[in-house]
């Protein structure tokens, strides 16, 4: 996996107006790039059926 | 001024239940239970800091008015001059709701949460609002209103969001108290100060007034020092709310006639990848594997389950529940980023910048997830598992720096990975003590039951602390 740099965050947080000191960036990044490799792993599930769905409409309703 | 002479010193170690059969039969006055608990809060909160704020002088007016009630021979509500204290994330009317932040430190709700509401009208008294993790978050490192502490070792987490809940609770600070559980807030502070917890079915108890975390994953839920507890405490907070639409429109039935202690021929399944995982630690997993042995020997047809993806649930809630986050908090990360604890804003400012496209992937792994859990329901009554990986972890582990993205990992979304699965597919799960570690911190077996089971589950978990002693021992501080 190629790591987000701490720059690459920082720019991003600029883009997005969001203030960041130092070292929220340092571990920003390291946060970001623990999701990115938690996640990534996903896509390569089979999704037949798998609805984004997060909660029943109807909360009476069973799934 | 009631009788008391028949309750001992351990007056603030009984259960609400008893409590409540005491007020009743005028064996226990309002008076005196209230004031030992703001005695023992003086005594010891300044330690413990499970209170943000104690209503102390409204709670003893109440317990007047609840005596006075008794010697006139009013009706009786079932919690009547019973003192409850809840998360402060739930708005109280006059009483300020800091969600465990600076930024709301000056917020007073001119209404009461409806979880609140109804537990008054039951004859409830409020005592005070508990600590939490700041708006819930998780990740907390200088808590504004002072480090809440485990009253089993005192360096130790108490687990969190719900922090103070399940700290007043085990240490005697209150009779029952509210939590709110978006991905294990109940549960994970049940576990770690060894009492009983219970996330309720999604949609089953109302979230209005609730200061709101994910909208499809938050659920208020009791915290108790039995199931019983937690049980008289869902009967009154659940049912539809028409202020909050996502309530579910069902009756609420009678939790507590429910707890039969019989489990005979129920259907248990272990979930294999948490209890038997690299992550979980040995005595943790001896403790639940101990808890199965209880529950077959009360003749439970005990058999194992595989999840695989389970431990993946973490990461895919952290990226659900606090991209969320991140978008409700996303005008004062700009404009008052000081304000926020170093952690919070770091966890609000890493689930900002995740690319979208990953978060539908978590959305739709929650879909698997949910499918797994559902799967196996279909052929269980209920599952079970340890409710966190390990016992509570000193304070100190939490507070370092993170230094790379492994260590994310580890401390984010491996614990996640235990309770976030009940919370992705909306199915209540309790968790009750199950033993203790040998440096003496709690242990605890958690039970999943499909949706609007509560009863079922709540029945499991009463039958298994009925047949055991660890909901009797107390901390000794």
């Amino acid at each position: 996996m190629t790591e987000l740099t701490e720059s690459q965050v920082r720019a991003l947080a600029e883009a997005l107006q969001l203030p960041m000191t130092g070292e929220d960036t340092t571990e920003v990044t390291h946060r970001l790039n623990a999701f990115i490799e938690a996640l990534d792993p996903l896509i390569a599930l089979p999704w037949a059926g798998a609805d984004a769905a997060p909660a029943p409409v109807d909360p009476d309703r069973d799934w | 001024m009631l009788a008391s002479g028949n309750v001992n010193g351990d007056l603030v170690f009984l259960g609400a239940t008893q409590q409540a059969a005491l007020v009743r039969d005028k064996q226990l006055s309002p008076v005196e239970l209230v004031s030992a608990y703001l005695a023992r809060i003086d005594r010891i909160d300044g330690r413990l800091r499970a209170y943000i704020t104690v209503c102390g002088e409204s709670a003893l007016a109440a317990a007047r008015r609840a005596e006075d009630a008794i010697a006139r021979g009013e009706p009786l509500g079932v919690l009547h001059g019973i003192p409850f204290a809840v998360k402060d994330q739930f708005e109280t009317r006059g009483v300020r709701t800091t969600a465990g932040s600076r930024i709301l430190a000056d917020n007073v709700p001119d209404e009461d949460a409806t979880v609140v509401a109804r537990l008054t009208a039951a004859g409830g008294i409020l005592l005070g609002k508990l600590n939490l993790t700041e708006f819930a978050l998780g990740g907390t490192v200088h808590y504004p209103f002072g480090q809440p502490r485990n009253p089993w070792n005192t360096d130790h987490d108490t687990g969190g969001s719900s922090a103070g809940s399940g700290a007043a609770v085990a240490a005697g600070l209150c009779s029952v108290s509210l939590g709110e559980d978006t991905g294990g807030s109940v549960r994970s502070p049940a576990s770690w100060c060894g009492v009983a917890g219970h996330r309720p079915t999604w949609g089953l108890v109302s979230r209005h007034g609730c200061i709101p975390l994910a909208w499809s994953l938050d659920t208020p839920g009791p915290l108790g020092r039995t199931v019983e507890d937690c049980a008289l405490a869902l009967m009154l907070i659940a049912g539809p709310d028409p202020r909050d639409p996502l309530t579910a429109r069902r009756s609420v039935p009678n939790y507590r006639a429910a707890l039969t202690r019989e489990v005979r021929g129920l259907r248990v399944g272990v979930i294999r990848e948490l209890t038997h995982g690299p992550e979980t630690d040995p005595e943790m997993r001896a403790a639940v594997v101990g808890a199965v042995g209880v529950l077959r020997d009360l003749g439970a047809d005990v058999s194992e389950v595989s999840l695989p993806l389970v431990p993946r649930a973490g990461a895919a809630f952290m990226a659900i529940c606090d991209s969320e986050g991140a978008g409700l908090h996303l005008p004062w990360l700009r404009t008052r980023p000081a304000d926020y604890d170093e952690g919070t804003r770091r966890l609000l400012l890493a689930a900002g910048l995740l690319p979208a496209a990953l978060v539908h992937k978590a959305q739709q792994a929650r879909g698997l997830i949910r499918r797994q859990l559902l799967d196996a329901l279909a052929t269980h009554d209920v599952l079970v598992a340890p409710t966190a990986h390990r016992p509570a972890p000193a304070i100190a582990s939490a507070t370092t720096p993170i230094t790379s993205r492994a260590e994310a990992a580890t401390r984010f979304f491996t614990r996640r990975s235990f309770t976030t699965p009940a919370a992705l597919a909306g199915v209540p799960a309790l968790a009750v003590p199950c033993g203790f570690s040998a440096s003496g911190l709690p242990l605890s077996l958690q039970i999943i039951g499909r949706r609007f089971a509560d009863a079922t589950v709540l029945r499991v978990g009463h039958a298994y602390e009925q047949a055991t002693d660890w909901h009797r021992r107390r901390p000794a501080i």
